[in-house]
C-alpha cells in the first residue's frame, strides 16, 4: 500500500517520460524558451508562468511599456496605477508592478534556459541540433534586458541551478561580461539559417552589436568598433533585405518579410497572448474614432497614442512624402496631447496592424497574428551609421550614408546628404523608423537625452510640455519583491 | 429478557454485569441473557442511550428488565475519531450538536443546521445561491497558503477537499434530514487522532441509524418563498439623466436610444434633446430584471424498522427543488440513504452499512456577470428590443458600428446573460461505508474494527448557448454576422475517494481499583483521493492563411484539439497513510488521561526513506480531565451536577497545498502547452514546472484548558468554557523565490510561524422547565486572534484580493498581523470632515506618499457569537437563532467601483454605465476617479460588525391527528433582518471584499412534519 504514496501524474511528464514519448521533446522545450518572450503561460492567454497577471505581465508587453511609454513617442491613457507613472516618467518606485513584470519575466526565462542547458550537458541525447546554443542565446537576451533596464541582477547559470540560498548580486559589468563572453563563444558556431523565428549567427551578432553599442552607458567603455564588426556581419553576410514596403514588417503576414532578423512570433490561433503584438495593435485602436476591422482587429482597447515628439519628426503629416508619416490616425484626434488621459488627444499609431500586407482578407481576430520585429535590418543600418559617426574603427561613411538612405527611400522619404548625417539626425531617424519597437528609451539614454532637461517631450516629468527628470531614472528601481526575496540585492541609487 | 420500556421490544447487546466484579454478559438478539449470580448480587444493566438500571438479585429464575430510553444521555455520546465517548468522559474540546438543536426553517444544505450554534465555529456562506459554499473556519484557521477548511468526516469517511465539478458545497450532497449529530473537535488533543488533516478542526457528521424497536416513519415537506432585500442605491433613470447632463454633458447623446430604433412594450419615460438628435429614455431597474421571488421546496420520507426482527434498518428519500433569487439559477436534488446495522455471531460481529446516494442538477448561471451587470447597465436603456433589425433574440444590446459590422459594445444585457445560456451541472454521488466491529472472544474487551469507505461521484457539465446568444456572435470571412448556438463547453469528471481504517481496541474496566479503566487502541488508516476528468473546449475558427479552403468556416465554433492531451484530461491523485494509537486511562473514575499519537505520510511530499523523510509527520497528543463533581468532597455540593476541568496538548499537521501548487509539488515535471500556447512550428511546447523537494508538514501545537459544567436543578445553567493557544511552525506559504533560483517567481515553502489564541464560551440556560412551559436560552461567544509571527524574512506576502484593474491586490500577510489583512493608505479629510480623494497620511513622515505609508487593517473578526431561544408551551414551540460578529472589516468594493463620477464614462467603448446615487449620499462626487492609490484608501474599509437574525420558527404539534403519531406544522422565516452600520449590501463576507454579492434572501417557509 505504501507504494500508493508515490502518486504519479498523467498529464504532466517527468523529463524521462517526456524524452521517451516525444522525439521532438527538446525542440518543444526550446519552443518554450522562445515563447517566454511573447506568451504569458502554458495554458492560453489567461495563464501565467509567474505569479503576476497573465495579461499585463508578458515579456514583450514589458519591453513596450518600459522602452516606449517611458520615452517620448508613445503614451498610454488608461491611468492604471504604475502604467501612468511610466507614461509620465514620474513617481517611480520599487513597488511599481510594471518594473516587477519585466524583472520576473527575465528571471523566468533564465532558469528555464539553465534547465535545458543542464539537461543537454548531462544527458546523451541524440542530435539536438542547435538547442544548446539557442538556450544560451535566449538566456543572454534575457540578461540583456536586465543589464539595460535594471543595471544589475543575479548571475544564475546552469552551475547553480539547484541552489536555494540567495545568490550574491552581480553588477552591470559582471552581467555585461557574462553575456559578452557567452555570445562571443557561440556566435560563430551558430548556423546561418535555423528556421523562422529562431536564433542564428546573425541574431547573435545583433545582440552583440546592441551590447557593444551601449557599452558606454553600461560599463563606461567605448566599444563602437566591436559593435561595427558585428553589424557588418549582419548587414553584409546575413542576406537580409529591406522590405520593399515599410508596412510589410508590421502586418499579419510579416513572417515573409525579408527584413526581419529576429521576430517574436504571434498567432491569432496558436500563439495567443495579451502581451505580444496584440497589445500593440488592439491597444492602439478604438471604435470611438476608428474602424477596428480595417486593422483586422475584433477589439479596440483605446489605450496608446503617439505624441508630437514622434509625428512632429515628419513635419506636416499632410504634405510629407514619407510613407511612415501616414501611419498615424489623425481623424477625430488632436495634434497636441493636452490631456494624456483623453483618447482623442494625440494620434494613434497605425504602424502595427493585424491585416495582411499581401492579401485583402477581411477577417478580424481578437488576438493578433503580427510578429514583433525585435531585430530588423533597418535597425542594423541605422546602428551602423551611428557607430560610424561615433568613430568606430573601420567604419565606412559612404556605406553609412547609403544604409541610412536605403532606409529612408524605402519609405519615399528624401535621401539625405553626407552633411546631414549627424548624430542628431540619427536619433530622429531612429524615432521615425523604430518607435514603438522597444528601443526608444535605450536610444535616448545613449544619446544623453532621457533624463535632465536637455530634451523634453509631452508629459515627461508629468507636465504637459515636459519637465526635467532626475538622472537616476536612467535605471529602473529593483522591484520590491526581488529585494525581499534576496537580501543580497541592493536598490539602485536614488530610489 | 431485557426489553425497551416504551415498545416492549427486546434489546440486544445490553451489558449485564455483576456490580463490583468483572463478571458479565450481554443480551442476544431476542434480548435474552444468562448469567450465574448469587443472592444479593447487584446486576447492572447498561446500554448506550438508555438509563442504566441496577437490580438486586433475589433468587428469581427469570429476571426481566425494561430499560428507559435516556434522551439526555443520548445527547451525551460524542463521536470522536475512531470511536465514541460519553461526553462526561471526554478529555478534549468537543462540541456536540444533535437534531433537537439544529437550525430549522428553510434548510437546504447540512451546514445550515449548524450556523451560529457553536462557539469558535464560523460559517460564512458565500452568498444566497442554493448551493453556496459554506466556508467553515474553526478557531480561525492557522495556515497561510495551505487549506484552512476543517476535516469533515461523514460516518467515518473523511471527505476530500475537492468538490465534484459543479458542486460548490460538499455538504449540500448530504440530506440534512438524515443527519443525527455533529461532533466538532476543536483542540489538538481531540483532533490529533486525525493527525494529518486535522489542524483546522474536525467536523464529524453521524447520520441516523436503524432502530431495534418498533417501526417509525417520518414524512416532512415544506415550501419557501425567497426574496432579495434592498440593493445598492444605484441611480434610477431620471436621476441618471440628470447626473450625465450635470457631470458629463458631452455624453448626453449616449443616454437612451434614438427614437424609433427600439421596439418594446416598455414605456418611454422621457425624451431628451441632444446635439445628435432626440433620444428616448427608458426607465429600467436592471436589478429587478435579473432577480425574482424564488420558491424552494423540500420533501422527505424516512422509515426506521427492525426488519425481520434482526436487521435494524433506516431508509430515507428526499427531494429538494430550490430556486435562486437570480433568474434561471435552479437547483434540484434527490437523495436516498440506507442504513443497516445487523449483528452476527452472538453479537460478536456488529456490522454497519451506510449508503447514501445523491443526484444534484444545477443550472449554473454567470452570477457575477449578471449581478455586476445589473448594477452598472445604463438604466435609460430598455430590457427588450423586438425591432426587426435586432439580432440578439429580442434583448436590447449596446452596439457600435465598425465599418460595415455592427459590433457589441460595452456592458452586455445582464438578463440576456442569464437567459441566452444554459449550463446544467449534474453530479451523482455515492457515499458509503461498511464497518465491521468484531469482538474477539479469546480476550474479552478486545475488538477489531475495519471501516471501508467509498466516496465516488460522477459529474457532467454542459454549457449551451441558445439561438442569437450575444456570446456566440461572430463574423464570417466577408464580415457577415452569424451565431453559434449549441454546446460551448463540456466537462466529465470522476472522483473516486477510497478510505480504509482498521484498528484493534482493548478495553478493560476495573471496579474499585485505582485504575478504573484502560482503553488501548492502535490502527492504520488509508486515504486515497482521485480526481479524473476530461473537458471539451471550443473556439471560433479564424482564417488560416495557409489553408485556403477554410474560408467558409470562419466564425464557426470548432472543438479545440490538443494533440498533447487529446481529451483535455486532468488527473490528480492524493494519498495519505497513517498509523495511530490511543490510550485512555481512567483513574478512580475521575482522573481521565488520554494519550494519542499518529504518524502520517502524504503523497505531496518526498518519500525517499520509509521513516526518515519529509513525507512523514508525527503528531502526538495528551489530555487530562478531572471530573471534579465526582470527588467525594463534592457530594454535598448539591447545586453542581457536573463539573469537569480539561487540559489538552497536541500537535497536528497540515499538508494540503494542492489548491495552490497542484498535486505533485515536490517533483520536477514538464507540462505541455495548450493549443493556443504554442510557439515554434512542428514541436509541442513544454514548460518546466516549479517545484520544491524540501516541502514537508506544517505543524501546529495547541494548548487547551477548558471546563464543562452543569449547575442547579434541571441543568439550569450548563455549558463549557475553553481557552486555547496555538502555535504553527513551518507554515506552508507561497512566498517569493530569490530571482532566477526557481522555475517561477513564487512557490510554496515551509516558512515562518503563526500564533493564535482565544477562548470560547457555550452557555445554556434552562430557565423554565414545567410540564406546560419550557424556556431555554443558549448562547455562544468566541474570541480568536491569529497573528503571523514570522514569514521567513519577507516583508510581506501578497494574498490577492484583486480590486479595480489587474495586478493590484488589497490583501497581504505581514508579521504582527492576522493573515490576509488589508494593506491600505490612511485617508485624509478636510476640516469639515469631507473626504479629500487621493490625499493620504504620510505615516512614515518622509514627505513622500508611497507604499511605505500603507498600513494593515484586519479583515477577519476576532469576536463572533450566536444565541438563540427555545420556548415550548403546551403544543406550541418557538425557536430563534441569531448570529453575529463584533469587529472585523470589509472592503466596500461597490462604493469604490461605482462611486466616482468618471465611473460612468466608457473606458474603451461607447456605452455609459450606471453609478451610485451621488444625490442622496450613496457616493461622494468628490471622487472623480479612483486612479493610482485611491482604491487602496481605508475610506473604503468599513466595520463589518453585525447581528443577523438567522431564523425564527413557530410550530404547533397535533397529537392525535393520525393514529399512533403526531403532526407538527410550522412557519419559519430565515434571515428576516440584519443590524449593521455597513453601507454595502451585506457585511457577512468571507473574503473581505464585498463585490457583486449574491444577496442572501429573506425566506418564508411553511412546513409540516408527520411522525408515525
Amino acid at each position: 500500500c505504501t507504494a500508493d504514496l508515490d502518486t504519479e501524474p498523467k498529464v504532466e511528464l517527468s523529463l524521462e517520460e517526456l524524452l521517451a514519448t516525444d522525439p521532438n521533446a527538446v525542440e518543444g522545450i526550446v519552443s518554450r524558451l522562445y515563447a517566454s518572450f511573447a506568451l504569458s503561460g502554458p495554458d492560453g492567454p489567461g495563464s501565467s508562468d509567474i505569479s503576476d497577471d497573465p495579461g499585463e505581465s508578458p515579456f514583450l508587453r514589458g519591453i513596450i511599456n518600459l522602452q516606449d511609454f517611458t520615452a517620448d513617442a508613445m503614451k498610454n491613457r488608461w491611468g492604471d496605477d504604475g502604467l501612468d507613472q511610466l507614461t509620465t516618467t514620474s513617481s517611480w518606485d520599487a513597488n511599481n508592478k510594471f518594473f516587477r513584470y519585466l524583472y520576473n519575466r527575465a528571471y523566468y526565462t533564465i532558469p528555464q534556459c539553465n534547465n535545458l542547458i543542464s539537461i543537454l550537458n548531462t544527458s546523451n541525447l541524440p542530435d539536438t541540433g542547435e538547442a544548446l546554443l539557442e538556450a544560451r542565446f535566449l538566456r543572454s537576451l534575457a540578461y540583456f534586458y536586465l543589464i539595460d533596464a535594471f543595471g544589475k541582477g543575479v548571475l544564475v547559470t546552469e552551475e547553480n541551478l539547484n541552489q536555494t540560498d540567495p545568490l550574491p548580486e552581480s553588477n552591470r559589468r559582471q552581467l555585461f561580461e557574462f553575456v559578452e563572453a557567452e555570445m562571443l563563444e557561440i556566435q560563430s558556431s551558430m548556423s546561418e539559417d535555423n528556421g523562422y523565428g529562431r536564433a542564428n549567427k546573425y541574431v547573435a551578432a545583433m545582440l552583440l552589436a546592441k551590447l557593444y553599442m551601449n557599452a558606454e552607458v553600461y560599463i563606461g567603455e567605448n566599444r563602437y568598433s566591436e559593435a561595427l564588426t558585428y553589424l557588418n556581419i549582419v548587414i553584409d553576410e546575413g542576406g537580409y533585405q529591406l522590405a520593399p514596403n515599410f508596412l510589410e514588417n508590421f502586418s499579419a503576414d510579416n513572417d515573409v518579410s525579408p527584413e526581419i532578423i529576429f521576430p517574436l512570433i504571434a498567432d491569432a490561433v496558436n500563439s495567443q497572448s495579451f502581451g505580444n503584438t496584440t497589445y500593440i495593435v488592439n491597444g492602439s485602436l478604438s471604435s470611438d474614432t476608428m474602424t477596428l476591422s480595417e486593422f483586422g482587429a475584433a477589439e479596440g482597447w483605446q489605450g496608446h497614442r503617439a505624441t508630437s515628439a514622434w509625428y512632429g519628426l515628419f513635419g506636416d503629416l499632410g504634405t510629407s512624402n514619407d510613407a511612415r508619416a501616414a501611419l498615424f490616425w489623425t481623424s477625430g484626434h488632436n495634434y497636441v496631447m493636452t490631456d494624456y488621459r483623453e483618447w482623442t488627444d494625440g494620434y494613434p499609431s497605425i504602424k502595427f496592424r493585424n491585416t495582411e500586407f499581401n492579401s485583402s482578407s477581411n477577417t478580424t481576430t481578437s488576438f493578433s497574428s503580427t510578429d514583433f520585429p525585435l531585430y530588423r535590418l533597418a535597425d542594423a543600418n541605422l546602428m551602423y551609421a551611428e557607430c560610424a559617426l561615433r568613430g568606430a574603427a573601420g567604419a565606412d561613411m559612404n556605406k553609412a550614408l547609403t544604409l541610412v538612405n536605403n532606409v529612408r527611400t524605402r519609405s519615399s522619404a528624401d535621401p539625405i546628404s553626407m552633411n546631414e548625417l549627424t548624430l542628431d539626425f540619427i536619433i530622429d531617424e531612429r524615432g521615425r523608423e523604430l518607435n514603438f519597437e522597444g528601443h526608444r528609451r535605450t536610444d535616448l539614454i545613449r544619446f544623453g537625452m532621457f533624463t535632465g532637461s536637455s530634451y523634453l517631450w509631452p508629459w515627461k516629468g508629468n507636465v504637459q510640455n515636459g519637465a526635467s527628470i532626475p538622472a537616476h531614472y536612467n535605471l529602473f528601481p529593483i522591484p520590491e519583491q526581488a529585494l525581499s526575496a534576496n537580501p543580497n540585492l541592493q536598490q539602485n541609487p536614488g530610489y | 429478557t431485557v426489553t425497551e420500556q416504551s415498545s416492549s421490544l427486546p434489546l440486544p447487546g445490553v451489558n449485564v454485569i455483576i456490580k463490583g466484579t468483572t463478571t458479565g454478559t450481554s443480551t442476544d438478539f431476542d434480548g435474552i441473557y444468562q448469567i450465574e449470580v448469587s443472592n444479593g448480587d447487584v446486576l447492572v444493566f447498561s446500554y448506550l442511550g438508555y438509563v442504566t438500571k441496577e437490580i438486586t438479585y433475589n433468587g428469581e429464575s427469570n429476571l426481566n428488565v425494561a430499560l428507559d430510553e435516556d434522551a439526555a444521555q443520548l445527547d451525551e455520546v460524542v463521536v470522536i475519531g475512531y470511536g465514541t465517548v460519553k461526553k462526561e468522559d471526554a478529555t478534549g474540546s468537543v462540541s456536540l450538536v444533535t437534531d433537537e438543536d439544529f437550525n430549522k426553517g428553510n434548510i437546504v444544505s447540512t451546514d445550515q443546521l449548524l450556523t451560529g450554534k457553536i462557539a469558535g465555529v464560523r460559517i460564512t456562506n458565500s452568498g444566497g445561491q442554493p448551493d453556496s459554499a459554506p466556508n467553515i473556519r474553526i478557531r480561525g484557521g492557522s495556515s497561510l497558503s495551505a487549506n484552512n477548511n476543517p476535516l469533515i468526516v461523514i460516518d467515518g469517511v473523511p471527505l476530500s477537499n475537492i468538490n465534484a465539478a459543479g458542486v460548490s458545497n460538499p455538504l449540500s450532497l448530504v440530506n440534512p434530514n438524515d443527519v443525527e449529530s455533529f461532533s466538532i473537535l476543536k483542540d489538538a488533543s481531540a483532533t490529533a487522532i486525525y493527525g494529518a488533516r486535522a489542524s483546522n478542526g474536525v467536523i464529524i457528521i453521524t447520520t441516523k441509524k436503524g432502530t431495534s424497536g418498533a417501526p417509525q416513519f417520518n414524512f416532512s415537506t415544506d415550501i419557501s418563498v425567497n426574496s432579495a432585500g434592498e440593493g445598492l442605491d444605484m441611480m434610477d433613470s431620471a436621476t441618471y439623466v440628470r447626473f450625465i447632463q450635470e457631470y458629463h454633458p458631452d455624453l448626453v447623446d449616449k443616454l437612451g436610444v434614438p427614437i424609433g430604433s427600439v421596439q418594446t412594450n416598455e414605456p418611454i419615460s422621457q425624451i431628451i434633446d441632444t446635439p445628435n438628435g432626440p433620444r428616448a429614455i427608458y426607465d429600467t431597474d436592471w436589478r429587478d430584471s435579473v432577480l425574482r421571488s424564488a420558491f424552494t421546496s423540500n420533501t422527505n420520507f424516512s422509515a426506521r424498522a427492525n426488519l425481520f426482527d434482526v436487521l435494524p434498518f433506516r431508509g430515507s428519500i428526499g427531494y429538494t427543488n430550490a430556486e435562486g433569487i437570480v433568474k434561471t439559477d435552479d437547483y434540484e436534488r434527490v437523495t436516498a440513504s440506507i442504513n443497516l446495522s445487523p449483528r452476527f455471531f452472538d453479537d460478536d460481529l456488529k456490522v454497519t452499512l451506510n449508503a447514501k446516494a445523491t443526484y444534484a442538477d444545477k443550472n449554473s448561471v454567470d452570477t457575477g456577470g449578471a449581478l455586476g451587470g445589473s448594477l452598472v447597465f445604463d438604466p435609460t436603456k430598455p430590457v427588450y428590443n423586438n425591432a426587426p433589425d435586432n439580432r440578439f433574440g429580442g434583448y436590447y444590446f449596446n452596439t457600435a458600428q465598425d465599418g460595415n459590422r455592427l459590433i457589441l459594445d460595452g456592458q452586455w444585457n445582464p438578463l440576456a446573460l442569464l437567459e441566452q445560456r444554459e449550463r446544467p451541472e449534474r453530479a451523482t454521488r455515492f457515499l458509503g461505508n461498511l464497518e465491521l466491529d468484531y469482538s474477539l472472544n479469546f480476550l474479552p474487551g478486545l475488538r477489531a474494527v475495519v471501516n471501508l469507505g467509498l466516496d465516488a461521484s460522477k459529474a457532467k457539465i454542459t454549457e449551451r448557448f441558445f439561438n442569437n446568444a450575444a456570446a456566440t456572435y461572430q463574423f464570417d470571412v466577408d464580415g457577415n454576422y452569424l451565431f453559434n448556438p449549441g454546446e460551448n463547453y463540456a466537462e466529465n469528471q470522476d472522483i473516486t475517494n477510497t478510505t480504509m481504517d482498521a484498528f484493534l481496541q482493548y478495553t478493560k474496566l476495573y471496579d474499585d481499583k485505582f485504575v478504573t479503566k484502560i482503553d488501548v487502541q492502535a490502527g492504520y488508516s488509508y486515504q486515497n483521493f482521485k480526481n479524473d476528468g476530461t473537458k471539451r473546449e471550443y473556439r471560433y475558427h479564424v482564417d488560416d492563411p495557409n489553408t485556403p479552403d477554410d474560408d467558409d468556416q470562419v466564425g464557426l465554433r470548432e472543438l479545440i484539439f490538443d494533440p498533447a492531451n487529446p481529451n483535455n484530461r486532468y488527473y490528480n491523485e492524493y494519498n495519505l497513510q497513517s498509523f495511530f494509537g490511543r490510550t485512555n486511562i481512567d483513574i478512580l473514575d475521575r482522573y481521565l488521561f488520554t494519550f494519542s499519537v499518529r504518524a502520517d505520510a502524504s503523497s505531496l511530499f518526498v518519500l525517499d526513506d520509509v521513516w526518515d523523510s519529509n513525507a512523514w509527520g508525527f503528531f502526538p497528543a495528551a489530555a487530562f480531565a478531572w471530573k471534579v463533581s465526582s470527588e467525594e468532597f463534592m457530594n454535598n455540593v448539591n447545586f453542581v451536577n457536573d463539573f469537569k476541568i480539561r487540559f489538552g496538548w497536541g500537535k497536528t499537521g497540515q499538508n494540503d497545498i494542492s489548491q495552490v501548487v497542484g498535486y505533485y509539488p515536490t517533483t520536477p515535471l514538464f507540462t505541455p502547452g495548450s493549443p493556443n500556447s504554442q510557439y515554434l512550428p512542428g514541436a509541442g511546447l513544454y514548460s518546466a514546472l516549479p517545484y520544491n523537494p524540501d516541502l514537508t508538514w506544517e505543524k501546529t501545537t495547541t494548548y487547551n484548558l477548558g471546563v464543562d459544567f452543569s449547575f442547579f436543578k434541571n441543568d439550569l445553567i450548563a455549558g463549557s468554557f475553553d481557552i486555547f493557544k496555538r502555535e504553527t511552525k513551518d507554515l506552508l506559504a507561497r512566498v517569493n523565490v530569490p530571482p532566477g533560483q526557481g522555475f517561477s517567481d513564487t512557490f510554496v515553502k515551509n516558512v515562518g510561524e503563526s500564533e493564535g489564541r482565544g477562548f470560547e464560551l457555550n452557555l445554556n440556560l434552562n430557565a423554565i422547565q414545567t410540564d406546560d412551559l419550557s424556556v431555554s436560552l443558549n448562547g455562544n461567544l468566541s474570541y480568536v486572534y491569529n497573528e503571523i509571527t514570522d514569514i521567513g524574512g519577507q516583508a510581506d506576502i501578497n494574498r490577492g484580493g484583486s480590486l479595480r484593474g489587474t495586478g493590484s491586490f488589497l490583501l497581504s500577510d505581514v508579521v504582527g498581523q492576522q493573515a490576509q489583512s488589508a494593506y491600505v493608505f490612511k485617508q485624509l479629510y478636510d476640516s469639515n470632515g469631507n473626504v479629500i480623494p487621493g490625499a493620504f497620511a504620510d505615516l512614515n513622515g518622509d514627505n513622500i506618499i508611497n507604499d511605505d505609508d500603507r498600513y494593515h487593517v484586519q479583515i477577519a473578526p476576532n469576536w463572533t457569537y450566536g444565541f438563540g431561544m427555545d420556548i415550548s408551551y403546551k403544543k406550541w414551540d418557538f425557536t430563534t437563532v441569531f448570529v453575529g460578529q463584533v469587529g472585523g472589516n470589509i472592503y466596500n468594493f461597490s462604493k469604490m467601483n461605482y462611486g466616482f463620477t468618471e465611473a460612468a464614462v466608457p473606458a474603451n467603448n461607447n456605452s455609459i454605465t450606471n453609478v451610485l446615487n451621488f444625490y442622496n449620499g450613496a457616493a461622494d462626487p468628490a471622487f472623480e476617479n479612483v486612479n493610482g492609490n485611491i482604491q487602496f484608501s481605508d475610506y473604503f474599509i468599513e466595520d463589518a460588525t453585525f447581528l443577523r437574525c438567522n431564523n425564527i420558527v413557530l410550530g404547533y404539534t397535533f397529537d392525535n391527528m393520525i393514529k399512533n403519531g403526531n403532526v407538527r406544522m410550522y412557519g419559519a422565516v430565515s434571515n428576516p433582518f440584519i443590524i449593521t452600520d455597513y453601507d454595502g449590501i451585506d457585511p457577512q463576507n468571507f473574503g473581505g471584499i464585498d463585490r457583486d454579492f449574491y444577496p442572501r434572501p429573506t425566506t418564508f417557509t411553511l412546513g409540516v412534519n408527520f411522525d408515525f
